[in-house]
């Protein structure tokens, strides 16, 4: 019957190393668990970022309709603005947005201000020849752009 | 719109002259007073280390009677140096995903890994080498808090025998020669971040991670310099003025590097003369009047370059006293000029526009975020906890064994517990 | 005396070490399993990143300085007063002085409010102006962006599809990106407390949209476009087919905007 071998030592290793190793390993361990359990899921998919993020920002609802929502029912205005040098004007940037009209018909869209050709129109040095400018002064002093002017088709005369 | 309103919106705000992109125009800058404490307190962690590694790895034996002290100084300002950075994020409580997703391409991503590696395996571990025989015969000797405190330092070991004394010498030289580079690493990381932002013609600069740890290895020396004439002071006791004077000449050395290499920055600036030359001297001799060409360069550069130039020249003429007094007011005039520099770069910075147009001014408030008071509160607390360090580890009342000739045995008689 | 470690202590440690490690995956996956059940939102259902590669276009010869975009942008997108995603710029270079020898006078650049309500008379008066004209400013959109290549914990980044974007849920506002965009299109969000910039509205995008900017303006001073999936007679496709340049080229971020009809006095 052998005597079973006593336990080899296997590291001859000073007591402070020894203390330093084992502290270091259970940092290094603590450490790893942390990241294991607390970096985000999808993190890293696709590059070093929260793919997920993508969703997120996704998410926003739009504030703005867009001019194809507006053309859906209203093809007649449409088709009138693009015989004219309007054409690739948005419906929203003059009559603001349409959302809430877009969603419940009943909802209307407020009048809409003459300040609003005078800021597009307003002469300016900086702006560029191809617009149409005028110096609101000299021009009309009356109150209204559209007694001489249909904003849907510029060219025509009311 | 009424077309006759002459007025321009950027230019009725006091603060903004010229042309300032729109989403520069904010109250206070980006990178504050607290981004400015942050190198500072770093600074002088990198600058105590390498006065006290010139002990452990260069030999210097005449500075032997401050290599506690410095260490310990380092390890105080260490512990307060993420205070700044925790104020100033706008999500402190996210601090944490810089070490579960750093970026490695970002140089502050470093930061994580920088100081958990330097505060753990060089400082707590150099610290713990040396102390590491005090703390078993103090925990044998002290009672209530403070010996269960150094029982606790040592982690179970009370092996003192020769093999085990000299093993804590040589880890204790070994750490001290990782941890010179990484003190580089610590503060010129740092340095880096600005140096890499190409977006700003101050910063963005091959020397600015150089100067910033010149600039830093002077700070922190001068506040070697300065804790150890205070602790002096303090304790009634005379400085050894060997080690002192020792210590000057290592701080002139540094700071003619320094001032040479700051100079080098400037004189290429201005002789390569770079688009926006002249936006950056204006904010240079206008706007930094104060801080930089009195501060920076008068009180904080050239001031203490002549003292302390002059001292190592006619140093035997002087009395002992008068020479203690040069060497702790140049010591406050350089720690006064590193945190002038650190302003300089960090506000300065974002005082032009990156339009090269124009100009923005601040106000700095006295509370609030970024106001002085944190700063000066954030810039007080090492010294507090130094002092408490001190009271700990560096007490007259404590049985001295360590505090000359690190690693040797004790005179006969100076301790019970060792024959 | 140093301790006696045992070789068969060491042998049980290091396999529930590799056992541990080997489970990490697994777990991972599950982890990943559980939360994607638990969060829903409302993002378009369909939209692949990878197949798109959004561009803006501005063309500084169409630009009327209305400011209506910058209107548009910050309804759209809730942007905080005092800071813009977008904005417009005008430029005003003066005649130079007689006899001066110069070929211009001085350059006087403004943007009041951003352009969000559109410019008032310029100071200059009309007499002593060379050429002025507006530029509309927003995210470059590049190529090797400087802003994501240093953000710390990778909150900002470079989505496939052309856009950087910020993860406001991830970001820790420290304001590095902020600094390091040379073209100023960043900005410290006072209300998420995180960084922010133009995001091309992405929200809009992925359902088919146009950006709002792009939407509003009257004057087809912006173009946009997808240059993977190009549309019949696509204006994008022309106009960076004529004389377009970038902004700040020589510092290297690759910008990809194009823009047309700049000067010499555009930073």
């Amino acid at each position: 019957m052998l005597r079973p071998r006593p336990m080899q030592p296997l590291l001859k290793m000073p007591p402070q190393i020894i203390r330093l190793v084992l502290l270091t390993i259970g940092i290094v361990c603590v450490y790893f668990t942390a990241r294991f359990f607390l970096t985000p899921p999808s993190f890293g998919l696709h590059g070093h970022y929260r793919f997920d993020a993508l969703r997120d920002i996704a998410s926003r609802e739009p504030y703005w309709a867009g001019k194809t929502a507006c053309v859906e029912c209203h093809s007649d205005h449409a088709e009138k603005l693009a015989k004219g040098e309007h054409k690739d004007l948005s419906c929203e940037t003059c009559h603001g947005p349409g959302r809430a009209h877009v969603e419940d018909w009943a909802v209307t869209l407020p009048k809409l201000n003459m300040s609003l050709c005078v800021r597009c129109h307003e002469s300016s040095p900086s702006r560029p020849k191809w617009l149409h400018q005028i110096n609101v002064h000299n021009h009309y002093t009356g109150n209204l752009c559209t007694e001489c002017h249909v904003p849907h088709q510029p060219n025509e005369v009311p | 719109m009424d077309a006759t309103v002459l007025t321009n919106v950027a230019d009725a705000l006091p603060q903004f002259t010229g042309y300032v992109y729109p989403n520069e125009r904010t109250l206070h800058p980006l990178w504050s007073v607290l981004i400015v404490v942050y190198p500072y307190i770093t600074g002088l962690v990198a600058g105590a280390f390498i006065m006290a590694s010139l002990v452990r790895v260069l030999k210097v034996k005449a500075l032997e009677p401050i290599y506690r002290l410095a260490l310990l100084t380092a390890l105080a300002f260490m512990l307060c140096a993420t205070l700044p950075l925790l104020f100033h994020l706008g999500h402190p409580e996210r601090c944490f995903e810089i070490m579960l997703t750093p970026h490695f391409s970002s140089p502050m991503a470093m930061f994580g890994f920088v100081y958990a590696w330097y505060l753990m395996a060089v400082l707590l571990l150099e610290l713990w080498f040396d102390y590491r025989r005090d703390f078993v015969e103090w925990s044998k000797t002290q009672t209530g808090l403070r010996g269960i405190l150094y029982r606790a330092f040592t982690l179970g070991v009370t092996d003192l025998s020769a093999p085990a004394l000299r093993l804590d010498e040589r880890m204790g030289r070994i750490i001290s020669i990782v941890g010179i580079p990484s003190a580089f690493l610590l503060h010129g990381y740092v340095g880096f971040i600005f140096g890499s932002i190409k977006a700003n013609p101050w910063w963005g600069n091959v020397l600015m991670p150089i100067i910033f740890i010149l600039s830093a290895v002077v700070s922190g020396m001068a506040l070697c310099v300065f804790a150890y004439l205070f602790l002096c002071w303090a304790r009634r006791i005379t400085a050894d003025m060997r080690c002192l004077d020792l210590m000057i000449s290592f701080l002139f050395y540094a700071l003619v590097l320094d001032a040479a290499i700051e100079g080098l920055d400037w004189l290429h600036r201005l002789y390569s003369a770079e688009e926006g030359i002249e936006v950056l001297k204006y904010v240079a001799t206008s706007k930094l009047f104060y801080t930089l060409l009195i501060g920076q360069a008068c009180l904080g550069t050239l001031v203490p370059l002549l003292l302390l130039g002059t001292m190592q020249l006619v140093r035997r003429k002087i009395s002992e006293l008068n020479r203690r007094r040069v060497y702790f007011s140049s010591a406050v005039l350089l720690l006064m000029g590193v945190l002038a520099m650190r302003w300089n770069v960090v506000i300065g910075g974002q005082l032009f526009s990156k339009s090269l147009r124009g100009f923005m001014s601040y106000k700095m408030e006295f509370a609030g975020h970024e106001g002085w008071w944190l700063s000066l509160a954030l810039l007080a607390l090492p010294f507090f906890i130094l002092t408490v360090f001190i009271k700990y580890f560096l007490a007259p009342d404590l049985p001295t064994i360590e505090n000359v000739v690190p690693g040797a045995t004790p005179p006969a008689g100076s301790h019970p517990a060792r024959a | 005396m140093s301790e006696q470690v045992t070789r068969r202590a060491v042998l049980k440690n290091l396999a529930g070490l590799v056992g541990g490690i080997l489970a990490m995956p697994a777990a991972r996956t599950c982890k990943a399993g559980v939360q994607n059940v638990l969060a829903s939102t409302n993002a378009p259902a369909g939209y692949d990143p990878f197949q798109h590669k959004w561009l803006m276009a501005l063309d500084a010869d169409r630009c009327i300085g209305c400011g209506l975009c910058v209107e548009a942008c910050c309804e759209e997108n809730s942007v905080p007063e005092g800071h813009w995603r977008t904005w417009i710029e005008r430029y005003v270079i003066k005649k130079p002085e007689a006899g001066s020898g110069k070929t211009r006078g001085e350059t006087m650049v403004d943007s009041p409010d951003g352009g969000r309500k559109g410019f008032p008379e310029s100071l200059v008066p009309k007499e002593q102006i060379l050429k002025s004209f507006f530029v509309p400013k927003l995210c470059n959109l590049c190529e090797h962006s400087p802003c994501t290549q240093v953000c710390p914990v990778g909150a900002t980044f470079d989505a496939p599809d052309g856009t950087v974007l910020v993860d406001r849920n991830y970001c820790i506002g420290c304001g590095f990106c902020i600094q390091a965009c040379p073209y100023g299109c960043r900005f410290f969000n006072p209300i998420t407390h995180t960084a922010d910039k133009c995001t091309l509205c992405y929200h809009r995008i992925t359902r088919g949209l146009k950006p709002a900017c792009v939407e509003i303006c009257p004057s087809q001073a912006r173009i946009f476009g997808d240059l993977k999936n190009p549309v019949a007679d696509d204006p994008l496709q022309k106009f960076i087919a004529g004389n377009v340049e970038k902004l700040k080229p020589s510092l290297g971020t690759g910008p990809r905007v194009a823009y047309a009809g700049l000067d010499e006095e555009v930073r």
